[in-house]
């Protein structure tokens, strides 16, 4: 459960929202600020603007209203009636969540009145809510527990005489992620909100009037969202908890440890709760500028991936081809007499998508020791043209936030909502509320708001780069006062990568010639793991095609699960070194592993689609004899007689630092530049382009697996299966 | 001079004479017109301690008579909890205010119940020291605060209360201010060749070191702390706004602050 | 600047209460007279207290002790360290503290930690 108190509620929603990137300057005039009108709030003034409602004036002077059904976020319910004020000459309380302030208005919000109101609406709300604290999940963050607590009665009138019961509602099933005990709902409605606003899945509402009220789907049906969890954090009760959490712990003996997810490339705050060394569950952490409070399935129920499939001792292959369990003093000598014994022409070093970027830079260093500049990623991108020395040509330069305040988001070869739910959720959020328009090129899928489909032919790309497509989308383009192209890293894999990457980039600059707006960034390139940008910054060759092609005698797999590197594509008498935390398809294939640690088990350094640097923090510590991944490293480097010049996690940020100032620069984005030099160097790289885009996660149960965390969870293949007996259901 | 010498029983029984004739107001205006402030609301909530306005106003006065006595140590005069009298010193004042308050005809406290220390790391002297005093002649408490740091320090009350012997020790143990000129000055509480002060706030709940016995050295050994679970602490907040009421409450009303007067002379 | 400066002078020669001292060279001599009180206890030590050291090992343990603190300038961090050590000596003369608490000084039974990367990261202690 996610709780903030109030204060940043109206900067959220005032009409005219300041973004948090005091950078964000636009051509267009900003209406006049219209003028601010005096309130008086236990007789404190406070002015506010025109609009603002009663509940986040008083937020403003640190009174806290009580309520349920209000959120930030969605629209205001003023159903649940908790948040009643007392307004002087008002003859009856108001609800401050859905009242606004009109000049002079004095509210008491402890006064005799509102205290009786409150007392009155929280009488009623437990008559119809079962006493079940003790078995509750959400006890201890329990909205309805605490603001009795604080604001109810100390008696009840209750009295069940006829021995008929408490109200009781059945409990519904929408999915392996989300218990409901729909007895103790409150009808706050902040789940159907959620449902039809954000996410973007109508399922949710409400049968019945009265006591016969219901929240639910009406026929039996999955909650079929990827951001589904959410409703979890929303629920103001016990009523929407997390299936995979249910009576694992309480709130206040977790610890809990501020962090950054890696499943999906935008790096979402995340909060880690732990207790007994064991992760218990993540909840999102407030972050405006990426995931504002929400946080992908993915990133949120994974997390018990990380018990599962775990490499827990180093291992080497012994006599009969098996892997069997060593001392770290034996698999790394044996590591570093391969690494030792093999010409360093010869050496390869892949880096997976969950690295961290403290990882990245010892094996490019140790490998760059040994006399070897093979360090690649999993994952490709055109190294022609400008290639990777020009940092805007594979990052997200509009940034996460500003995407909301485009006006044509034009998606070429990607499905964001699931390459990058939250990413998606802000188009939508657009879409929803500025009346953004989207149109897509690639694959027809589902992006839960309406856009245009222009086709998955690549050339449609190359007619609107060269602006003689006669679509109604080239022309919305050119209207455009703040257009967003999104392309999906995936689509640079093939022959024509170059050419569709030259092609957009060429779009993007004639799109951004036109602007008013000289700040405003039009080039976005989508990545599809969390380490790739960091890896790309640091000076990792993209793509591992040519180095294989070479036949390396060793491979390095620092994490890389993604299977290009196979036993197939290299010689036979390689040797196969895996350092990485899970035992999936690259410690399979290995010879020496080395067992690592995951990202809630180390602090490190992750850079994400935007080019933002932020860290992790150590939750848990590593399993078994795993060990950190820059130490393990640093380790085979003394051996190797190589020694790496950095003892301590400072001294390799240092090293970081040196190589880009931007990695070390947490929290912080760097405005990228440079758009027309990189154009100008790809354009000899756009050749006629005929393939057809396709992306690789079209459905909501592809979503659910896609690196070594999630397919060791056992949360995520239920969801899988779950998603799939919902497609054969008939509703 | 003798304005203390009005018994606090006496003060009893004028109030239970008001209530009883149901006299309230009077009463009240009686109190407003002794401290010139604006009629305090009688209190009626069961829970709630009431405050005698008599007993209040007197240690009212009482406390700027102190003031007055000794403008060259007192700092400060402040009631808390409305009923309670604390005067507040510098620590090169304790041995001539406590004598005067152990001393003094009208004030005769002549019991040093308590000396406690607190810690509070942000404060440039760090910790503070509270002398707790009955007066069994009036039937009063008082209380002395002053303040130190770890390395000031304080004069020791033993010559004037024999009773401050081992609190000063309890003291200088728990929270390692040193007392000049004390008779005894070691460790009270903890083992000997224990390191630290364990009252500080910068010293951990779980202490640095374990001792168990050995059987291969047939003795006690100290050892560094290793927990064997995880140190367990609760997180118990919430958003809402617990106690309302209680919102910029200060918990202490000054009587008399000599150092802001000085100037205005 | 000005202002800046006489603070710094002003906080340089702020008067505080000494505890004993009035200089550093007081200050030493205190400290020399605490040694040179442990030294000659040194023998009384290994006689009353039946401890498996001899009076060489208690000699270096005192000048370790004292080793420990040899960068201490403040003249009142000096004599409180001097009365601390006081305090411990005279537990020791008067038999309050007994043979376990002598030998806590060498913590026999204490595992040294690893310091150097490499063993640190095969032990898997940070």
């Amino acid at each position: 459960m996610l709780r903030q108190p109030l204060s940043r509620a109206l900067a959220l929603s005032s009409p005219a929202r300041v973004a948090p990137l005091a950078a964000r300057r636009y051509a267009d005039a900003v209406p006049a600020q219209p003028e601010k009108v005096e309130v008086f709030i236990d007789d404190q003034p406070v002015h506010v603007l025109p609009g603002t409602t009663v509940l986040q004036a008083a937020a403003q002077v640190g009174v806290e209203i009580p309520r349920f059904c209000y959120h930030e976020r969605l629209a205001v319910a003023g159903n649940c009636r908790m948040c009643l004020v007392e307004v002087e000459k008002s003859p009856k309380p108001v609800a401050a969540c859905a009242m606004p302030v009109m000049k002079g208005m004095r509210v008491k919000t402890n006064s005799d009145l509102t205290r009786k109101a409150r007392e009155g609406v929280m009488e009623f709300l437990l008559v119809n809510h079962p006493l079940d604290c003790p078995i509750c999940d959400q006890g201890g963050e329990c909205d309805l527990q605490d603001q009795s607590m604080a604001f109810g009665s100390d008696r009840s009138r209750f009295t069940d005489i006829h021995f008929s019961g408490k109200r009781a509602v059945e409990d519904k099933d929408v999915g392996p992620l989300i218990k409901t005990i729909m007895t103790r709902c409150i009808h706050c409605t902040r789940c159907i909100r959620f449902a039809s606003e954000v996410a973007g899945v109508d399922d949710f509402g409400t049968t019945g009037r009265g006591t016969e009220m219901q929240v639910g789907t009406y026929v039996e049906k999955m909650f079929l969202s990827e951001l589904s969890g959410n409703i979890i954090d929303l629920c103001p009760v016990g009523a929407l908890t997390s299936k995979p959490y249910s009576f694992a712990a309480r709130p206040w003996e977790t610890r809990r440890i501020d962090s950054v997810d890696v499943l999906d490339p935008l790096g979402s705050n995340i909060v880690v709760a732990t207790r007994t060394n064991e992760v218990l569950r993540i909840l999102p952490r407030t972050n405006e500028e990426i995931n504002e409070e929400w946080l992908s399935d993915k990133s949120r129920f994974a997390c018990d991936g990380l018990k599962r499939q775990r490499l827990v001792t180093p291992m080497l292959k012994d006599s009969r081809g098996n892997l069997a369990p060593v001392e770290w003093e034996d698999a790394v000598v044996a590591a570093a007499r391969a690494l030792r014994d093999c010409p360093p022409d010869k050496l390869l070093a892949v880096a997976g998508g969950l690295a961290d970027a403290e990882a990245l830079v010892a094996l490019k260093d140790l490998l760059n020791r040994l006399g070897s500049e093979h360090v690649c990623t999993e994952h490709y991108f055109p190294t022609q043209g400008a290639g990777t020395d020009l940092r805007s040509s594979y990052l997200l330069n509009t940034k996460i936030a500003n995407v909301e305040d485009a006006d044509f988001v034009l998606l070429i070869g990607t499905n964001t909502r699931f390459e990058a739910p939250l990413l998606n959720a802000r188009i939508r959020k657009a879409f929803i509320h500025k009346e953004t328009d989207v149109a897509l090129v690639g694959p027809k899928v589902d992006l839960t708001y309406e856009y245009t489909h222009v086709g998955d032919s690549a050339s449609i790309v190359k007619d609107f780069a060269s602006g003689t497509s006669s679509h109604e989308v080239m022309k919305r383009l050119q209207q455009a006062k703040r257009p967003v192209v999104i392309l999906g890293a995936d689509q640079l894999k093939s022959e024509e990568g170059p050419a569709l990457l030259a092609y957009t980039q060429e779009l993007a600059h004639k799109l951004q010639e036109n602007l008013q707006d000289k700040e405003w960034k039009v080039l976005n390139v989508l990545q599809r793991t969390a380490s790739q940008v960091a890896a790309l910054d640091i000076g990792y060759q993209p793509g591992v095609g040519q180095a294989l092609a070479a036949g390396p005698k060793v491979v390095y797999l620092l994490g890389a699960d993604s299977g290009v590197v196979t036993r197939e594509s290299l010689p036979e008498d390689v040797t196969i070194i895996y350092q990485g935390h899970h035992g999936d398809v690259g410690a399979s294939i290995a010879d020496i592993v080395l067992p690592g640690a995951a990202y809630t088990e180390k602090r490190a350094t992750y850079v994400n689609a935007e080019g933002r640097a932020q860290q992790t923090l150590v939750a848990v510590s590593p399993p078994g004899k795993a060990r950190e991944d820059w130490k393990i490293i640093r380790a085979l480097s003394e051996v190797l007689g190589a020694g790496l010049p950095y003892d301590t996690l400072d001294e390799v940020r240092d090293r970081l630092s040196q190589v880009s100032p931007a990695l070390v620069a947490y929290g912080d984005v760097q405005p990228n530049n440079y758009f027309a030099q990189a154009r100008a160097l790809a354009q000899s790289l756009q050749k006629p382009v005929s393939g057809k885009l396709d992306v690789q996660l079209k459905q909501l149960e592809d979503f659910f697996m896609t690196d070594a965390i999630s397919r060791a969870s056992p949360t995520m293949a239920k969801c899988v299966q779950a998603v799939l007996k919902q497609k054969n259901s008939p509703y | 001079m003798s304005f203390f010498l009005k018994r606090t029983a006496g003060a009893a029984a004028n109030l239970g004479r008001a209530v009883l004739n149901n006299s309230r107001p009077a009463m009240v205006q009686c109190v407003a017109t002794k401290t010139d402030q604006a009629a305090p609301q009688v209190e009626t909530r069961p829970t709630v301690a009431k405050v005698d306005p008599l007993q209040k106003a007197q240690l009212v006065d009482f406390g700027k008579y102190i003031a007055e006595c000794l403008p060259k140590f007192v700092q400060k005069v402040q009631l808390t909890a409305g009923n309670e009298l604390e005067v507040l010193i510098p620590p090169d004042a304790v041995l001539p205010v406590l004598s005067f308050l152990k001393d003094h005809h009208s004030a005769q406290f002549a019991n040093l119940i308590d000396i406690a220390g607190m810690d509070v790391p942000s404060r440039p002297n760090r910790f503070e020291l509270i002398y707790n005093l009955l007066s069994l002649r009036y039937n009063a408490r008082i209380r002395v605060k002053t303040y130190t740091d770890e390395l000031t320090p304080v004069d020791s009350a033993c010559d004037i209360f024999k009773a401050a012997n081992w609190y000063e020790r309890e003291i200088w143990d728990m929270y390692g201010v040193f007392f000049a000129n004390h008779p005894d000055l070691r460790r009270i509480l903890t083992d000997y060749g224990f390191e630290g002060h364990p009252f500080r706030k910068d010293f951990p709940l779980s202490g640095y070191v374990e001792v168990r016995y050995d059987d291969e050295q047939k003795r006690v050994v100290v050892e560094p702390l290793e927990l064997a679970q995880e140190f367990r602490r609760f997180e118990l907040s919430a958003p809402w706004e617990q106690f309302p009421n209680f919102r910029g409450n200060p918990a202490a009303e000054e009587v008399t602050n000599p150092g802001d007067d000085k100037p205005k002379q | 600047m000005a202002g800046t400066g006489r603070e710094t002078v002003r906080a340089a020669i702020r008067q505080v209460r000494p505890i004993m001292s009035t200089d550093f060279w007081e200050a030493r001599r205190r400290a020399l007279g605490l040694y040179k009180a442990f030294y000659r206890y040194i023998p009384y030590i290994v006689k009353y207290f039946d401890i498996p050291k001899t009076e060489n090992d208690c000699r270096w343990k005192i000048r370790e002790y004292f080793y420990k603190n040899a960068c201490v300038t403040d003249i009142r961090v000096i004599d409180l360290l001097v009365l601390k050590g006081y305090m411990e000596l005279k537990e020791i003369t008067h038999s309050w503290s007994q043979k376990g608490h002598i030998m806590a000084y060498w913590q026999p039974t204490v595992e040294r930690k690893p310091c150097d990367f490499i063993c640190k990261f095969l032990t898997g202690v940070d």
